[in-house]
């Protein structure tokens, strides 16, 4: 365990208040522990065990108060499809949020990123849990060494292309904010994995409130977090045709899903969708 | 209007300064203290990035009322999470918890007292001041007591718990006013009842974390429930973690039917003949707990022998064949067999029941025979079993000790005869029963954290009635937002959010240990809402009878500070920087009737044997005048008897046993119940059918109604986040039943009962059995603001600005306009579940 | 008299008289006119001022009793200002427009920082003051406290002082006042039923506008 994440997790269940041991550790992120090969970042990913999934709907809420995000638009949603005949009839729910794409193997580059005209940008350094440094460049939407993706609305023009470039529907603009660099758009809106909460050590907002525990998120190089188990256990990695969402689309996500009823094989799942707001989150009871 | 000039200025200044310096009368200054420039000077620039600030509290969205924890930021509430230090909760909230903040928001909200300024509910009023409120209710309100009608006051309300029912309950004792109501039995007072009658005090809590396998009739348990956040998320625990099977009997795949093992469609009111087919064949195949039935009273005679009773329940039971249900119920009887089995062998195992089986007719008996279910596996208190809660011991302020003896009009129990044992009353009779008029007229009727027109069946009635000034002459409606019912008060006192008051709490934990927690503020009351627990403690005091404590606050640091545990803990201190507390040495509570009771116990003074029933009690607790007297009438029938309970003989013990509450049950756990029998009703449970189905034509479906897992009851549409997902809800229709009817997805619809019509869309789909038709119960609002129902508050601002990003304009429909007000026999509880309509194309 | 004394004076009655000009003002939003504070107004020296400023109540305002006047102004005040019905809220963070989302709203983020600049001037919110800490009243009182104190400094010889206050006063008022008073007092103008809040908010806005010139001096 790297000195430096242990402090600021330390910090965090201090400001949080959550003291008292065992119980507090359950909204928090098991701490980053440095790979062998030293310079490694963390891969953040998410794994969401279909199994677990009730269509609640509390991290849906949940990011809409982290992140005050307007009517209209969404980080992440919980799709849900009624399948089957009478009696057999079935329902399963689908969690979705922005799959912070690896980006195809040539340029491991996700398309948001790629069409984005303000990237890349400036040069920024990301420092590892042991202390090393990888560079990389930012940009109005960039990605970040450890895999989030992420904005940076002082670039940001508006234009709206990486909301067309994503095939997944996870970005939308955000109609209360204004474009850093052209004040007559507006500037968007996705998850970032709440980057602010997991730079303190503490888990996203989604994770925290998910009463079923169907959100799993953590550092897939961390051979012994609880992803990398499910990874393991499930062949998340392996089959990734079978785990992730529109694998044709060859954005390879970061997002993965335990999936034993078939889920992934629904009309739903196999869609495209423009933006978030077209799951419309229907919901059945 | 020109350009002020700097000669202009000068003399505007002068004239200000002449205004400033008469008149002096700037008395309401908002700033204090003095400009510092050394403070100001060069750093002078506001400090930005200050972390949130975090409090512990506890959700009301729901009567769960899980501890959880907010995060303050520059005096604004940003965010709500579960309290990680919950043993309840485990650190979580569900979706409707998260949106409370919302509510606290909500741009609909009333901020200031009201008083009716054209004809009722006509939609014009004027601010007053709380002074005036209070004057004009205070003085309404003392002038019935001098005049020795305190009873002339009622007080309707849907939730109050904690320190909130004993503070308003004190306030009203001391007052001198019985007049109350509740809202239990449109919620699910019948299942109370049926405990009741069963193992006495109510409540069944579900024991997940240790059980095996898991049968539900009837809840939504993963959506909605009592106790939602603590019973689902170990639910799911258990399935996913444990393998533990669920099979669940709905009319409707809901998400808890959904996420089940397998999802068993019944017929609407049909469970009961399941259960008791099911309680047949596990007794045939000898599943049965024999060590259990010991506790069990199954014949009149409470001496019987195990072999006795068993071979009595076998003996009732022998009508209730598998083949038999399964032409009532639509369930195969080889499923019943299976499952029935399956249930007995996989001990421990729990059967789970909620309004789905039981707002019917019959659905008394459905409750009871699910307790049978539960008894003759041994599945009762056990751990893993359907377990009777441990509660906890809240210590707190008693109030003034000499209150005048209670007055009340006998409004809250519906007409005469209309239902056997309604312990836990029958209120959406209450205003048919005002308008009769036979037992009394309220002259002030005022209502809390309740909606009588929307929250009842018969909407237009209700309204009618309200809005009649002859029949309600003063109606007063304690609430933060302008809903369906406060349109139609005489004067609204705006209550906080739950998220600005005091109170302590005390719900029921799933691991048998008992949890104390609190609410506290976030953010001081928005405009002048004022806690109603704060407003009762000064109308006491205007009224000249203080309660002994000013506010809400200080009653919960007084309990707080005297609470054994908690006081040691560090008492109101240590409540308000950590929330919950629990006793860390204590052990899960289980099998509390096997306990035996002290012969001191019943050497007590009074203590008597009563032969018909082996019950020891006392009767001077009772309203027995002497001895002869209570043992002529005997323990059934002596009023108040259940209050000197002591122990129930068993062979040659006396045992805690299942003591009663509400009704004097005998300290078994009754299958076959006396009290029934007084009443002609089937004695051991039995299936009765719903009198409006036997009579049904072929085209005709049952109406049945439901909770999403997004919206709260009838509180909650005015939290954007979740009426943003949901603020629609079609008609849900088989296509076997649709398709004769020749309706399809998106079609207009009448759908029509004895009482009424309402109009909506319908969408046929493979969610729901064939012969219904299901409408959720959340939307079709005509008030409650913008978000819910499009029309604002008449009081409102234009404050959220997400208000211009709103894009829905549907609103749903409401299907109670159309569902008569009609009580269980037994037990008065509302039959949500058993209209009859028609379904047409409109 | 030396010259820099009569411009010493001169600044501090600027200073002052714009300070009851605050004050005063600070008054008509505060609450419904009171009795005592109607008296006051209709005192012709006041009413003159006002007509130099093409301020002309009608007649109704100078005619109808005074018990009737103070219903009507009450009533048009909450009508406003309070609700029932749509009203205008008195409160910057509703209406100083942000690039973020937290405006619109009350307790937005203009609302936490006007009350970190009165705090850390000294000034502290009364405990009994119930209302929030961005009401237009309480910034036009801030104001009047500052001018007052500006008035001080220049009457203390203290120039230092004198220029510290004008700094504030500057920052508070490109910060604070006229991102949003103008429009504020626009609408106030459209929706007024009675002459007297129209023609004060018109009031308001032509002495912010003075205010703004003035104060980049």
């Amino acid at each position: 365990m790297s000195e430096k994440v242990d402090v600021t997790r330390r910090k965090m269940v201090k400001t949080a208040g959550m003291v008292a041991a065992g119980v507090a550790a359950a909204g928090l992120i098991p701490a980053v522990k440095a790979s062998a090969a030293g310079e490694k970042a963390p891969r953040w990913v998410m794994v969401f065990d279909l199994r677990r999934c009730i269509g609640c709907r509390a991290c849906t809420v949940a990011c809409k108060a982290e992140y005050d995000v307007p009517l209209g638009a969404w980080n992440t949603v919980v799709n849900e499809e009624v399948v089957g005949k009478y009696p057999n009839t079935k329902k399963p729910f689908l969690p979705i949020r922005c799959n912070h794409c690896e980006g195809n193997e040539a340029d491991n580059v996700p398309p948001c990123v790629k069409n984005c005209p303000e990237y890349p940008k400036e040069r920024q350094k990301f420092e590892t849990p042991d202390g090393k440094t990888i560079r990389y460049r930012d940009g109005a939407t960039y990605k970040r060494p450890d895999g989030l993706i992420l904005i940076k609305n002082e670039y940001c023009t508006g234009c709206g292309k990486c909301i067309e470039a994503c095939p997944y529907g996870a970005r939308a603009f955000n109609k209360r904010i204004k474009s850093g660099k052209d004040t007559s758009k507006n500037g968007i809106t996705k998850c970032s994995s709440c980057q602010h909460r997991i730079d303190q050590g503490v888990a996203p907002a989604c994770v925290n409130i998910c009463q079923g525990r169907a959100r799993i998120f953590g550092d897939l190089n961390d051979p012994d977090s609880e992803v990398s188990k499910l990874a393991k256990e499930f062949e998340l990695i392996k089959n990734r045709d079978k785990s992730t969402l529109l694998p044709a689309e060859k954005t390879v996500p970061m997002n993965f899903y335990v999936d034993p009823d078939n889920a992934l094989n629904t009309k739903m799942a196999r869609k495209k969708y423009e933006k978030m707001a077209s799951y419309s989150c229907k919901v059945n009871g | 209007m020109q350009k002020i000039t700097r000669r202009g200025l000068m003399k505007l200044g002068i004239a200000s300064g002449a205004i400033l310096t008469t008149g002096g009368m700037f008395k309401t200054n908002a700033l204090a203290g003095s400009i510092k420039l050394e403070a100001g000077g060069k750093d002078f620039s506001p400090a930005t990035g200050t972390e949130r600030k975090m409090i512990p509290s506890a959700c009301w969205n729901c009567v769960t009322r899980d501890a959880m924890i907010g995060f303050v930021e520059d005096g604004r509430l940003v965010k709500l999470e579960g309290q990680p230090n919950s043993i309840r909760g485990l650190g979580k909230i569900c979706a409707k918890g998260a949106a409370g903040i919302n509510q606290l928001y909500d741009p609909d909200r009333v901020l200031y007292p009201m008083k009716r300024a054209g004809k009722r509910g006509e939609g014009k009023w004027k601010r007053i001041s709380w002074d005036e409120a209070l004057t004009e209710l205070g003085g309404r309100l003392k002038k019935l007591r001098d005049e020795g009608h305190p009873e002339k006051f009622m007080f309707h309300y849907g939730r109050m718990k904690g320190s909130s029912s004993k503070i308003v309950g004190i306030f009203l004792d001391a007052y001198g006013t019985g007049t109350k109501g509740n809202h239990t039995s449109i919620c699910e007072g019948g299942k109370w009842t049926a405990q009741e009658l069963t193992w006495g005090k109510h409540y069944d809590n579900w024991d997940f974390d240790n059980t095996k396998y898991i049968l539900n009739f009837g809840s939504n348990v993963l959506s909605a429930h009592t106790n939602h956040i603590p019973t689902s998320q170990r639910l799911v625990s258990a399935m996913v973690e444990r393998g533990v099977k669920m099979v669940t009997f709905d009319v409707r795949l809901s998400n808890t039917a959904a996420r089940s093992t397998e999802w068993v469609p019944v017929k609407p009111g049909q469970d009961g003949a399941v259960v008791l087919a099911m309680c047949r064949e596990i007794m045939n195949a000898g599943l049965y707990d024999k060590d259990f039935f010991k506790f069990i009273k199954a014949t009149e005679n409470p001496d019987a022998t195990t072999d006795e009773k068993v071979a009595a329940i076998k003996a009732h039971l022998a009508q209730y064949t598998p083949e038999w249900a399964e032409k009532i119920s639509g369930v195969p009887a080889a499923k019943i067999k299976s499952i029935a089995l399956e249930f007995a062998k996989a001990k421990p195992a729990v059967v789970i029941s909620y309004r789905g089986a039981v707002a019917h007719y019959n659905g008394n008996d459905t409750e009871r025979a699910v307790q049978m279910l539960a008894a003759i596996t041994g599945n009762i208190d056990n751990p893993g079993g359907r377990v009777r809660p441990a509660g906890n011991k809240w210590k707190s302020p008693k109030g003034p000790e000499n209150k005048p003896k209670s007055k009340k009009l006998n409004l809250a129990d519906g007409f005469k005869g209309q239902a056997a044992y309604p312990t836990h009353h029958i209120n959406h009779q209450i205003l048919k029963v005002i308008k009769d008029g036979k037992a009394g007229r309220p002259d002030i009727y005022m209502w809390y954290c309740y909606t009588p027109v929307y929250a009842n069946g018969e909407c237009q009635e209700n309204i009618d009635i309200l809005k009649d000034e002859n029949l309600m002459p003063y109606n007063v409606c304690i609430n933060a937002y302008y809903d369906e019912s406060a349109a139609l008060a005489d004067l609204i006192l705006p209550n906080p959010s739950y998220l600005e008051w005091w109170d302590w709490e005390d719900h029921v934990s799933p691991k048998q240990i008992p949890e104390y927690y609190i609410r506290q503020p976030f953010v001081k009351p928005l405009g002048e809402s004022r806690d109603f627990k704060d407003v009762v403690c000064d109308l006491a005091e205007r009224m000249g009878f203080p309660l002994g404590f000013k506010t809400a606050e200080e009653f919960v640091k007084v309990s707080c500070d005297t609470t054994p545990g908690i006081k040691e803990a560090g008492g109101f201190e240590y409540m308000k920087a950590n929330g919950v507390w629990h006793d860390p040495k204590a052990k899960p509570k289980y099998f509390g009737y096997k306990k035996e009771v002290k012969a001191d116990a019943l050497k007590e003074e009074g203590v008597i044997l009563d032969e018909a029933t082996g019950v020891y009690w006392n009767w001077k607790k009772s309203t027995a005048k002497s001895e002869a007297e209570a043992k002529e009438m005997g323990y059934t029938k002596t009023k108040n008897a259940l209050k000197g309970y002591v122990g129930q003989k068993i062979g040659d013990m006396v045992y805690e046993g299942f003591k009663p509450d509400g009704v004097n049950k005998s300290g078994y756990f009754e299958l076959f119940s006396e009290l029934l029998k007084i009443k002609n009703f089937p004695a051991l449970p039995t299936y009765v059918p719903i009198p409006e189905h036997e009579k049904m034509g072929p085209k005709d479906l049952v109406l049945t109604t439901y909770k999403v897992s997004v919206q709260i009851h009838s509180r909650s549409t005015n939290c954007k986040w979740l009426t943003e997902m949901y603020h629609d809800n079609p008609a849900k229709i088989n296509p076997i039943s649709a398709n004769p009817l020749g309706i399809k997805t998106g079609d207009a619809i009448k759908v029509k009962s004895q009482i009424g019509e309402i109009k909506t869309t319908a969408e046929v789909t493979e969610e729901v059995i064939p012969g219904i038709v299901a409408i959720s119960h959340h939307l079709g609002h005509w008030e409650y603001g913008r978000y819910a129902s499009g029309n604002k508050a008449p009081m409102a601002g234009d404050d959220d600005p997400d208000l211009k990003h709103k894009w829905w304009d549907s609103y749903g429909v409401h299907p109670n306009w159309i569902i008569p007000n009609s009580p269980d026999p037994i037990n008065g509880q509302q039959r949500w579940m058993d209209t009859v309509v028609q379904v047409t194309k409109a | 008299m030396s010259t820099s004394t009569m411009e010493k004076n001169d600044t501090a009655t600027m200073a002052r008289q714009r300070s009851d000009i605050y004050g005063f003002l600070a008054m008509v939003y505060r609450q419904e006119v009171t009795s005592d504070f109607l008296e006051q107004i209709k005192d012709p020296r006041f009413l003159g001022v006002l007509s130099d400023l093409e301020i002309q109540f009608d007649d109704d305002f100078l005619l109808k009793p005074e018990k009737e006047l103070l219903e009507d102004l009450a009533v048009e005040y909450a009508r406003l200002f309070l609700g029932p019905g749509r009203h205008i809220s008195p409160h910057e963070s509703i209406h100083h427009e942000k690039d973020n989302s937290k405006w619109g709203q009350l307790w937005g983020d203009s609302t936490v920082e006007v009350k970190k600049f009165i705090e850390a001037t000294g000034l502290e919110y009364q405990p009994d003051y119930k209302g929030l800490p961005d009401h237009i009243s309480v910034e036009l009182e801030f104001m009047q406290q500052l001018t007052l104190r500006e008035e001080q400094a220049w009457d203390d010889a203290d120039t230092e002082g004198a220029d510290s206050c004008r700094n504030i006063e500057k920052k508070f008022i490109e910060e604070h006042l006229i991102p949003w008073v103008s429009a504020f007092c626009e609408k106030i103008m459209q929706e007024a039923e009675l002459p007297f809040y129209r023609d004060l908010a018109a009031l308001t806005r032509k002495f912010i506008e003075f205010e703004q010139d003035e104060i980049n001096r």
